[in-house]
């Protein structure tokens, strides 16, 4: 049971001194995944060093070599990463906005409902491919291409996560707010709202990877700017070691934006119990 | 020897003086199921009335009709002059309920859950946090007021559930089951607490229960019903009574008669405390 002890949070009846009783049990299984990342990926370099003594540069580079190109890429390519991430920003920041309001809509309009219900799960049904194949043809401007691709593919995960998040809520609250009698907006902004804030975080820590993958595909269809664009490049110049320093950096990417989304979740849920299932 | 006994033990069931709920003959039914039985019962202003039955007995249904929240298939119902499900917003801020599990929001603190209903009725912030505090510490909850629910006990939910409903000062107060679910002594003492603030504050209260105890420990009257809810019998317990250990026996025993069977009957169920909260 995570429940402080009794006693003691009636002395102290500051929130700090409920926090600092609730964190330490976290802590241990968080330095174990960080030891074990650690572990990981040691042996990866470790495995890339030994394959390249044995097989041509140009098939595997030492970890060296590649360790060399990410600081090249670092200090002459930031234009292009920057680019990156604003798009991957903005489409996410979008996606999340349009997906939850759909969503919300979707749990609790019965008119419209059902509606945009189908249409999300016939989204769903796209392949992110025919997605990127139409945006060519659609637009012309390559942000344009790049935003339309990320939104078609990141909101309908916003929109179903929510949907199922409004869908899930207790009836005894909305009971009990209703003894109120509220308006329709304060249900929304009392109970329905706040509710949901796991549910955005929760979809937002599962796409980010994916969101990742995909903007660096639409950029290789679609665009001569940013990181995928230079991967493409690096690979048509044969640059093998370019190839594997953008990897490096995506993978890095994606693990600093898990863990931020994190330190978000946890500053902005500090209100859930952590539950300790041994 | 002992004069009090029978003259408060008299069925109370004609309305007298200022009536506040007053339902005539409500009938309500889920699909084809008959909940509640062309029941009559009022309550006045000022009373603590207890509603007691078994489990399943319709007391919640005849609570959500006295809300307003469902609407009687026969029968009229009557609170404060209107009808609470025709005029639902005609009894905003005039009705309160504390329910059988503490339905407190958890990513709102003791005292952020305590003023919800005040925020509800467009009070200013700075009102509606001020009467959540002096409810909290009412309630006894001085020091817990900025603790989110995971860091309170049972008890401690409840008394913020209760306070929540106070805090928006109804001019009738629900409690449905409200201490049921906690342990005796607990249940015992928040019992207590409650009753004496709703006297000094002078409100009308409709207390569900399935515990005889319960009812006889506060109530001014209790009606007592049957499955479906119909009353089968009222009866006022006056302070007298309440302080007269054989008197109280009495009313038990009929009480317990009338539900049918013996006192344990009753659906008493000590273990039932807080083990639902295992989120
Ligand atoms: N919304 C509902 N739909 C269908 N049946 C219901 C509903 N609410 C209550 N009931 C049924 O009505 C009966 C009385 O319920 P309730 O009023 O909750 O009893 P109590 O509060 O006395 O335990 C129960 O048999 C219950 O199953
Ligand atoms: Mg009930």
């Amino acid at each position: 049971m995570s429940q402080p002890a009794r006693t003691a949070s009636s002395v102290t009846p500051s929130r700090l001194g409920v926090r600092a009783a609730a964190r330490p049990a976290a802590r241990p299984g968080r330095r174990r995944d960080l030891t074990a990342l650690c572990v990981v990926s040691v042996l990866l370099i470790l495995a890339m060093e030994v394959a390249s003594r044995f097989v041509p540069p140009f098939i595997m580079p030492s970890p060296l070599v590649v360790g060399q190109a990410v600081l090249e890429l670092l200090t002459s390519d930031w234009h292009h990463v920057s680019v990156t991430l604003l798009r991957l920003g903005a489409a996410v920041g979008f996606s999340m906005l349009v997906g939850v309001l759909i969503g919300l809509l979707m749990g609790t309009s019965r008119r419209l409902g059902p509606y945009l219900n189908s249409l999300v799960i016939i989204d769903t049904g796209i392949p992110a491919l025919s997605w990127m194949l139409v945006a060519v043809f659609w637009f012309k401007d390559p942000e344009a291409r790049i935003f339309f691709i990320l939104t078609v593919i990141l909101l309908p995960f916003y929109a179903l996560n929510v949907y199922e998040g409004v869908r899930s809520m207790p009836k005894e609250w909305v009971d009990m707010m209703e003894s109120f009698r509220p308006s329709r907006w304060q249900l929304m902004r009392y109970l329905v709202i706040p509710h949901i804030v796991q549910y955005v975080f929760m979809t937002t820590k599962s796409v980010i990877g994916y969101a990742i993958r995909m903007v660096i595909f639409a950029e290789l269809v679609a665009s001569a700017v940013g990181v995928g664009s230079r991967m493409s490049l690096a690979q048509s110049t044969f640059r093998i070691d370019y190839v594997l320093a953008w990897t490096f950096l995506l993978v890095v990417l994606n693990l600093v934006l898990q863990s931020l989304l994190n330190l978000a979740e946890r500053h902005v849920l500090k209100w859930r119990a952590e539950a300790k299932v041994r | 020897m002992n004069p009090t006994a029978n003259s408060t033990a008299n069925a109370t069931t004609t309305a007298q003086g200022d009536a506040f709920i007053e339902m005539r003959d409500v009938s309500k039914h889920f699909g084809d199921f008959l909940a509640v039985d062309q029941l009559s019962m009022t309550v006045r202003r000022g009373e603590i009335v207890a509603l007691l039955g078994r489990t399943g007995a319709g007391k919640s249904t005849v609570m959500s009709l006295s809300m307003g929240t469902i609407a009687p298939d026969q029968g009229t119902v009557q609170v404060g002059g209107v009808d609470p499900s025709r005029e639902f917003d005609a009894l905003r801020g005039k009705m309160a309920v504390a329910f059988q599990t503490d339905r407190l929001l958890p990513w709102r603190t003791a005292v952020e859950n305590a003023e919800l209903g005040l925020l509800i009725l467009n009070r200013s912030k700075a009102e509606a946090r001020e009467a959540a505090l002096h409810w909290l510490a009412r309630v006894k909850l001085e020091g817990a007021e900025h603790k989110y629910v995971h860091e309170l006990s049972g008890g401690m939910r409840q008394r913020v559930s209760l306070a929540r409903a106070l805090a928006v000062d109804p001019e009738l107060i629900f409690l449905d089951e409200v201490f049921s679910q906690l342990d005796h002594v607990t249940s015992q003492v928040l019992r207590r607490d409650f009753s004496r603030i709703v006297r000094e504050v002078g409100k009308t209260c409709v207390f569900v229960t399935h515990r005889i105890e319960d009812a006889l420990d506060i109530a001014d009257r209790i009606y007592v019903l049957d499955a479906p809810a119909r009353v089968c019998l009222a009866l006022s317990v006056s302070e007298q009574t309440r302080r007269d250990p054989r008197a109280l026996a009495d009313l038990h025993d009929q009480i317990a008669q009338a539900i049918g069977g013996d006192t344990e009957s009753a659906d008493h169920d000590p273990n039932y405390s807080e083990n639902q909260d295992l989120s």
